[in-house]
């Protein structure tokens, strides 16, 4: 009980002496509050067979119900599989691209060329999503940018987002190169965090500018790596919505519809069920939750480095 | 990490920044404005009661979609003139909320989630479902005492009054009527062009079609003899495909065969379809990408001469392509096909009729306060002078009376701001799209201004009868009926969409369609059926 009086008056204390701090970060507390815990009260309707007229309290309960809807459900292998797979193409493919382009800028010697390079790759970041998947649908239709290309090279037009096989491709593919550019950024701060000694100290040995990123600047970074992997990890279900909202069509379910998509579609865009589609996507966050769990174990493990 | 950075703002802090009042003032300001701008958002979206100062009437909020023919014009349906007359007329005050175009469901659907309603509703929905989530109310006794024009209407149309009754004899919205001739808005067109050209007869049957794309393939080279995909739900088939396999006497939905409700994908007509269909996608005679189709390129197809065949709605589809096509291109006609049958001589079926009720029309919510009130500036619309306003707006201004007879004037028909026919009556008043009223065939009769859509008009009717021998009519479900129906026939529907497509590509070989009927039992279709089987007949019944 003292302690706790105690550590309250070195708040206050602390409060005294930085106030502004206190009140910059009032909005943030607020933001997470409205929007992220209290929402979270409604998720009660998983477990309950939600009518608006009873409300969410006065709704009856169910208990595991829709759960087991689910994953009886026809359609829950395929969407799991789907989240996981591109998830799991986004981190393999995805998470090491930004890092081997700073590792490349970070080479670079002509700092106006090295700038250029940057602003370019970064730009992609700034542009809508929706004008993004606006760009990707025009080029990949049949009279679009690939198919030119393609035909240049006498290969046969098609509609490149009507085919299941290319879904995951384009899905990938464009969000390296949307993200690649700004996900360095953190990656340079990290660079040139490292102390220039150990370089010099290398080339003194005698050591190639490969051994050199091998010994000296990947090790510097590891721990920003391990930082931004398990954030990656945590989010492994929680796959880019909108994106994959914009770029679908009824064609490409089979390689394109995930458990985000598909809570959509079931709660609000052509049915309203509500409850089974919280339920759902209660399934998907405590996937999640297990894995942020297991990726933070993993990382102390390994490299000592972890979030909480 | 974390560490890393608390560390960091703390040295920021502890700089002699702080010790500038000004600074802190700034910055807590700026903080206080980010947080009034986060929490802004949540009060956003259903900005409605604009309270009426003094003595004016209690405004009446509805919420209802905006047609794109009136949202071309104005921003609110508000701003058409019958609705301001409307407002004068009964002395009330009406506010149209209006969900965004193209996300009409979703905005349904989350303001019905978060009970945030409005006074009254414009929906074509399940009504019996609202009314026991205690969404919306009964109408019965507020009609008997203030809707006299509507009952009356209702007494001498017992057909309609059935249509409009639940089966416990509930009613739950004032509807939209279609009394007179008129029922089919929309068919298959044909450029009548090519065929003289090619010198072929307008076909008739399934086989005659054939032939006819095969030459527009190959004589005239387009890449979408038959266009389809079609607007507005793109994750269905679409209006276009139906048609063809509605000439096999099946539908691609539950419908009434001898009287007992079938499920149409699991006859064995849908494989024949299926079959038929694929080897027209083989020959290219069918849209390449009719899977991705929009409205964009549903358009640009057709205005581009990239489509032989399409199905458009005669009034707001025609009266748009076919003077955009003369602008390019003086010979180009389209004119309209019988909807297509399997043997010369067969009647077709399924017309895209409409019930005397389309199924449309208003709720009153429970959060309204003066039902009466609406109830009765509702029934206007039913009254002489509201119909008359309803469908032709405005005497003296949108039309004249000549011989008995309503006239559109030139503000209509050759609008000086240079506005289709149907952009133009948006503006003023709603005919040509569901709204609270009855239908006038003499709006039609005028609407259909060129000859193309008059004969359309008369072609596409000539069936239409056949359609009460197989439609099912609107029949209500109990709220258990409806969930459990919608929440089998939703993965059904995204099946059954799925499979077609992959069927008609090719990607899944046609001899596998005992599997997709079998997928299809799996989910419980007989269930489906026996629900609305047992709802057709309580309807018969009624």
């Amino acid at each position: 009980m003292k302690e706790l009086s105690h550590k309250f008056s070195l708040l206050w204390l602390n409060y005294k002496k930085n106030k502004a701090i206190y009140w910059m970060a009032l909005p943030v507390v607020l933001y997470f509050l409205v929007f992220k815990y209290l929402p979270m009260y409604g998720a009660i309707i998983a477990f309950k067979d939600y009518s608006v007229g009873k409300g969410i309290w006065g709704s009856d309960w169910v208990g595991l119900q829709h759960f087991r809807d689910f994953f009886q459900s026809y359609y829950f292998w395929r969407i799991l599989k789907n989240t996981l797979l591109l998830s799991f193409y986004q981190l393999l493919f995805g998470f090491p691209a930004p890092i081997l382009l700073a590792l490349l800028l970070n080479e670079l010697r002509h700092e106006i060329f090295k700038r250029t390079v940057q602003t370019i790759s970064y730009i992609p970041h700034f542009i809508s999503i929706v004008v993004i998947c606006g760009m990707i649908v025009d080029f990949s239709s049949r009279d679009g940018l690939f198919n030119t290309i393609i035909g240049y090279f006498g290969g046969q037009s098609s509609a490149l987002l009507s085919d299941p096989a290319n879904f995951r491709t384009i899905y990938t593919a464009s969000s390296i190169w949307q993200e690649l550019g700004f996900s360095s950024i953190i990656y340079l701060a990290a660079l040139s965090g490292i102390n220039p000694e150990l370089y010099d100290a290398a080339n003194v040995d005698g050591a190639s500018r490969l051994r050199q990123v091998w010994h000296i600047t990947l090790p510097g970074i590891i721990p920003m790596i391990m930082i931004l992997l398990i954030l990656r990890i945590g989010g492994l279900m929680e796959i880019g919505f909108e994106k994959i909202i914009l770029l679908y069509n009824p064609n490409v379910y089979d390689t394109a519809d995930v458990i985000s998509t598909f809570v959509y579609r079931k709660g609000i865009s052509e049915s309203a069920e509500f409850s089974y589609t919280t339920a759902v996507g209660l399934f998907q966050s405590v996937i999640n939750f297990a894995l942020l769990i297991g990726a933070n174990r993993l990382s102390k493990v390994i490299s000592n480095t972890k979030l909480f | 990490m974390t560490e890393l950075l608390i560390h960091d703002t703390h040295s920021m802090g502890g700089r002699e920044v702080m010790k500038r009042s000004w600074r802190k003032r700034l910055t807590i300001g700026i903080c206080l404005m980010m947080s009034i701008a986060a929490l802004g958002g949540c009060s956003g979206g259903n900005g409605s009661t604009g309270e009426a100062g003094g003595d004016g009437p209690t405004p009446i909020s509805i919420w209802m979609s905006m047609n794109t023919n009136a949202s071309i014009t104005l921003k609110s349906m508000n701003e058409i003139t019958a609705i301001k007359e409307w407002e004068k007329k009964t002395n009330t005050k009406i506010e149209f909320q209006h969900p965004a175009v193209g996300a009409e469901t979703e905005q349904f659907n989350v303001m019905i989630a978060s009970n945030q309603l409005p006074d009254a509703m414009f929906v074509n929905g399940d009504y019996a479902k609202l009314f026991n989530d205690g969404i919306i109310i009964r109408l019965n006794e507020l009609i008997d005492e203030y809707a006299p024009n509507l009952k009356k209407i209702l007494e001498e149309n017992p057909e309609v009054a059935k249509q409009l009754k639940a089966d416990n004899g509930d009613i739950y919205a004032i509807p939209h009527l279609r009394l007179g001739e008129y029922k089919t808005f929309g068919g298959t067109f044909i450029r009548q062009d090519w065929l003289d050209e090619l010198k072929l007869e307008k076909p008739e049957t399934l086989e005659e079609w054939e032939t006819v794309l095969k030459a527009f393939k190959e004589k005239k080279g387009v890449a979408a003899p038959l266009l389809f995909g079609a607007p507005p739900k793109m994750t269905t088939m679409g209006p276009a495909a139906p048609t063809y396999l509605e000439a096999y006497g099946i539908t691609n939905n539950t419908f009434m065969k001898d009287g007992k409700v079938v499920y149409g994908p699991i006859e064995p007509e849908y494989k024949e379809f299926l079959t038929m269909f694929h080897r027209w996608y083989q020959e290219g005679l069918i849209d390449p990408d009719f899977a991705t189709n929009d409205q964009k390129t549903y358009d640009a197809k057709i205005l581009s001469s990239q489509a032989g065949a399409f199905f458009t709605f005669i009034g707001g589809g025609v009266g748009r392509y076919l003077p955009a096509l003369q602008e390019t291109d003086p010979n180009a006609n389209l004119t309209a096909t019988q909807y297509p049958v399997l043997n010369k001589g067969d009647e077709p079926l399924f017309t895209g009729r409409s019930w005397e009720w389309s199924s449309s029309g208003v709720v009153l919510t429970n959060s309204n306060k003066h039902p009466e009130e609406t109830v009765k500036a509702l029934d206007y619309f039913f009254s002489e002078e509201g119909h008359m306003l309803k469908n032709f707006g405005v005497e003296g201004l949108t039309y004249t009376m000549k011989d008995d007879y309503p006239t559109y004037t030139d503000e209509i028909l050759k609008n000086p701001d240079g506005l289709s026919v149907a952009q133009a009556m948006a503006k003023h008043f709603i005919a040509n799209y569901p709204f609270v009223g009855e239908d006038d065939d003499r709006y039609n009769e005028q609407y259909y201004q060129l000859q193309q859509q008059k004969d359309a008009a008369v072609l596409f009717s000539k069936y239409s009868e056949n359609t009460l021998k197989v439609g099912l009519p609107p029949t209500s479900l109990t709220t258990e009926e409806s969930t459990e129906y919608s929440k089998i026939m939703s993965d059904i529907g995204t099946y059954r969409d799925e499979m077609f497509v992959k069927f008609v590509i090719g990607v899944e070989p046609i001899e596998n369609f005992d599997k997709f009927v079998d997928q299809i039992n799996k989910f419980n279709v007989k269930r489906a059926i026996e629900i609305q089987q047992a709802a057709l007949d309580r309807y018969n019944a009624r």
